[in-house]
């Protein structure tokens, strides 16, 4: 279905609202001690959900009270709210998290009543999905529903079980749980206060101390069947995997949130900081290795999460792939980039007043929640695998030619080496079908790894191209835009180049007089010819950065 | 009680302003309500409601001057519970603060507000001009630089405060008036309507944000936009602008090794001893 979401004007105002709210209640001391204390701020969260914010009603439909966010809406929302605080973030996307069974799966009557509820009461919502013996592979749940009968009829179902890691797992007022009915895996909401209903002792996380995270214990949880979300037993899987590529975009958002946070800071203080003579962020060797490069990697990864949000809210449906490369993508630049802030505040960096070493603990989390990196490639690889084998690999080499094609028209946006690192993944997909290589599962997560970094590259390019959503607003000029996505697909058409061979030629698939064959096949020597122009795409970045900082106040 | 608050967008003061041939260069700048504004809208909006988060009673009316995305910024101070919103067309580079006033005149005429609230001044030009011409013009009673309203509860006068230099002015004010408010006016019990709110009510020491229930109730709000011709105003303006220029930079200071040498240097080179 098409959302067309928030209007210009009213998202702004939302963002505006945000950033006041950061402003007025997490300033740096209270972010520093929720976080050095482990404290769950519940007062401030209850004021997100109360009646001055009611931030919750972002992706509550208007018929039942909400906002009807769309998917770029909740992608800005997500962005903004991991600058400011990726715990208290959690939060919000654990309430959101928590939601979406009910969304997706329940009955119109139990929509009505329970997104009614959480509108208007502002409900603190917990997903209670994870196990200890079930994390990726959630089929494996050991809490169990058992029928309750009257009558020969099914009156309600006594839950048993515990969940893991559930956040806002100490705190929440209503649980969506996942629990082994007779007929599968089933979803069930259920209040806070319910007999039985136990939370656990909160843990002690690296990183996003602000958030709670607890197990939850069922013991003989007695819900009438009234509380079975969708009615039907066993449907409770389908409901879980159909938001993936909606919740993925959101921690996809995280990621890069966190890493723009760290960037800003790192570059504010590079153009403060001298050293023998000069501000850091004049110097070459220190832009180019801690700056720019993460600078790309996040607009990249911005660019193609606004298109996968542009194609949610067109109505196109699921997108579990384009949510799994743009998941994996941007949350490994988040950490990448955050990590290189450290670095590039040397000493002060490694200390806490100066948050980034908090920021990169914080954003660590989003390479492991809502599906690990690892995961992701595997999702990735299985996904476009499958299209490769049911299209002869016309999906890849479709999308070279319409690079090659936009190169043509745009030659200053790296569409060429874009195209470059697509032919690669092409020619490496089929190399692993014909010599039979996926049987290795190091291959799989690596082929996943090779079509997401060619994805983004291609995407990049259109993007930079002028082809963005059209509620894009520019975070760059064009100019630094274009030089960012050259740098971007010379790096993937390099970075792939290396994996296929690493790939084909490890495993033993070619011999020493096939892998000649197989790097021209890759095109290996024009990928190598496209490296030229990258000091001077650097330096143009760099330049862009630096002004864009002496801007800001 | 109806309440008439006129508001000004300005450039965000979290950028750099940029000074290049004798103007300055707004490309690329982002916008938002003078704090002083959005601080009149608050004392607006808590005189006309029965309490924080209480029902409203009366209407208010915000009223800009600006190009067509000022609509932006008027969409905020109807999500933050304005009833309705004035956009007079208009761009800065052809208004001063007479002209600015003489078309508020022209929409207190078509409004008939029982009050005007505004900022004491536009962060961007600090002309601090508008709200007095307005009053003078139209011989209202003006109250300048409030840090306190209270609303009597026959709704005809009010009894305001200022900071001066000796401590606190207290005046009483008969209604219709203008008034132009300084920070002060968003504490907790600085303003309120002896007919609407008891003396125990209190609100957060800070103007309130756009909720998500006020961006959308704003959605369905009217926002008007009319021309300065519409409002049978003639243009021109008294103000001539020669140039714009940034302060001079300053110059690094010196260190000085002793007390005599300070001393020296303060008597010899800065002739300030």
């Amino acid at each position: 279905m098409k959302n067309s979401g928030l209007d210009k004007d009213s998202l702004q105002t939302l963002i505006d609202t945000l950033a006041s709210f950061g402003k007025q209640k997490l300033p740096l001391k209270v972010r520093l001690d929720l976080d050095e204390k482990d404290i769950f701020p519940l007062d401030l969260i209850r004021e997100l959900l109360g009646p001055d914010i009611g931030l919750h009603l972002l992706f509550i439909p208007e018929e039942l009270g909400g906002l009807g966010g769309n998917a770029y809406d909740v992608y800005r929302v997500s962005e903004e709210m991991a600058k400011l605080d990726l715990g208290v973030a959690t939060a919000f996307l654990a309430i959101f998290l928590g939601t979406d069974p009910i969304v997706v799966g329940a009955t119109e009557e139990q929509r009505t009543y329970w997104l009614r509820r959480i509108a208007d009461e502002g409900l603190i919502v917990a997903y209670a999905v994870t196990e200890p013996l079930a994390g990726s592979e959630l089929s494996a749940i050991r809490t169990r529903a058992e029928r309750v009968m009257e009558n020969g009829e099914v009156k309600g179902y006594k839950i048993n079980g515990t969940k893991q890691f559930i956040s806002n797992g100490g705190y929440a007022q209503l649980y969506t749980v996942l629990a082994m009915a007779p007929e599968g895996p089933t979803f069930f909401a259920v209040e806070q206060g319910t007999p039985g209903l136990v939370p656990g002792k909160h843990e002690n996380k690296l990183g996003i101390r602000s958030s709670n995270t607890s197990p939850v214990t069922f013991e003989d949880v007695y819900l009438p069947k009234q509380n079975l979300l969708g009615g039907v037993e066993g449907k409770g899987l389908v409901h879980a995997q159909s938001v993936f590529g909606f919740t993925r975009l959101m921690v996809a958002a995280f990621g890069l949130g966190g890493g723009v946070a760290a960037m800003l800071r790192a570059i504010r203080y590079a153009r403060e900081r001298v050293q023998a003579g000069s501000p850091l962020a004049e110097k070459q060797g220190y832009m180019d290795k801690l700056i720019v490069p993460h600078v790309v990697r996040l607009e990249a990864a911005r660019a193609l999460i606004e298109e996968t949000a542009h194609r949610l809210d067109q109505g196109e449906p699921e997108l579990q792939t384009e949510g799994a490369i743009v998941k994996l993508f941007a949350t490994e630049a988040g950490n990448a980039a955050a990590d290189a802030a450290i670095q590039a505040h040397g000493g002060y960096g490694y200390t806490r007043e100066y948050e980034v070493e908090k920021i990169r603990r914080d954003v660590r989390i989003t390479t492991i929640y809502e599906g690990t990196s690892e995961i992701m490639q595997w999702t990735v690889s299985r996904d476009r695998w499958r299209l490769h084998l049911q299209d002869h690999g016309q999906y890849y080499k479709k999308i070279a030619a319409s690079l090659e094609a936009l190169h043509r028209e745009h030659s200053d946006v790296g569409a060429d080496a874009a195209a470059l690192a697509v032919n690669v993944v092409q020619e490496t997909t089929e190399r692993c079908r014909v010599g039979r290589l996926t049987r290795n599962q190091h291959v799989l997560f690596e082929l996943g790894e090779l079509m997401t970094r060619a994805e983004i590259a291609a995407n990049f390019a259109r993007y930079a191209a002028g082809q963005a959503a059209p509620k894009y607003q520019p975070f760059f000029a064009p100019s630094a835009l274009k030089a960012m996505s050259r740098i971007c697909a010379r790096e993937a058409a390099l970075d792939v180049l290396g994996l296929a061979v690493r790939l084909v030629r490890g495993m033993d698939a070619v011999d020493d007089a096939g892998i000649a064959d197989f790097e021209r096949a890759l095109r290996s020597s024009a990928i190598t010819a496209c490296a030229k122009g990258l000091m001077s795409d650097m330096d143009v970045v760099a330049k862009a950065l630096n002004e864009q900082d002496a801007a800001r106040a | 009680m109806k309440i008439l608050v006129p508001c000004k967008r300005v450039p965000n003061p979290d950028l750099k302003l940029k000074v290049a041939n004798g103007s300055v260069d707004l490309a690329g700048t982002t916008w938002q309500v003078n704090p002083f504004d959005e601080y009149a809208v608050e004392a607006a909006l808590r005189l006309t409601e029965k309490g924080k988060g209480g029902e409203r009673v009366g209407e208010v009316v915000v009223v800009s001057i600006g190009p067509k995305d000022t609509s932006a910024q008027l969409k905020q101070l109807l999500a933050m519970g304005a009833n309705r919103a004035i956009l007079v067309a208009g761009d800065d580079s052809a208004l001063d603060s007479d002209l600015v006033a003489r078309i508020l005149r022209a929409v207190v005429a078509a409004e008939k507000p029982d009050l005007v609230i505004t900022g004491k001044q536009a962060v961007d030009g600090d002309d601090n001009q508008v709200g007095q011409i307005l009053a003078a013009s139209l011989g209202w009673p003006q109250a300048t630089f409030l840090a306190s309203i209270l609303l009597a509860a026959d709704g005809k006068s009010a009894t305001v405060t200022r900071e001066v230099d000796a401590g606190v002015e207290e005046r009483r004010v008969r209604l219709p008036a203008i008034m132009t408010v300084d920070l002060r006016i968003i504490g907790k019990k600085a303003v309120r309507n002896e007919a609407l709110a008891p003396a125990t009510a209190e609100w957060e020491d800070t103007q309130r944000l756009a909720s998500l229930k006020g961006i959308m109730a704003a959605k369905k709000k009217e926002l008007r936009e009319i021309t300065v011709e519409s409002l049978g105003v003639a243009g021109g303006i008294l103000v001539k602008t020669l140039r714009h220029e940034a302060p001079p930079a300053r110059k690094a200071g010196v260190k000085v090794a002793s007390v005599e040498e300070l001393v020296a240097k303060l008597h010899n080179e800065a002739k300030v001893i």
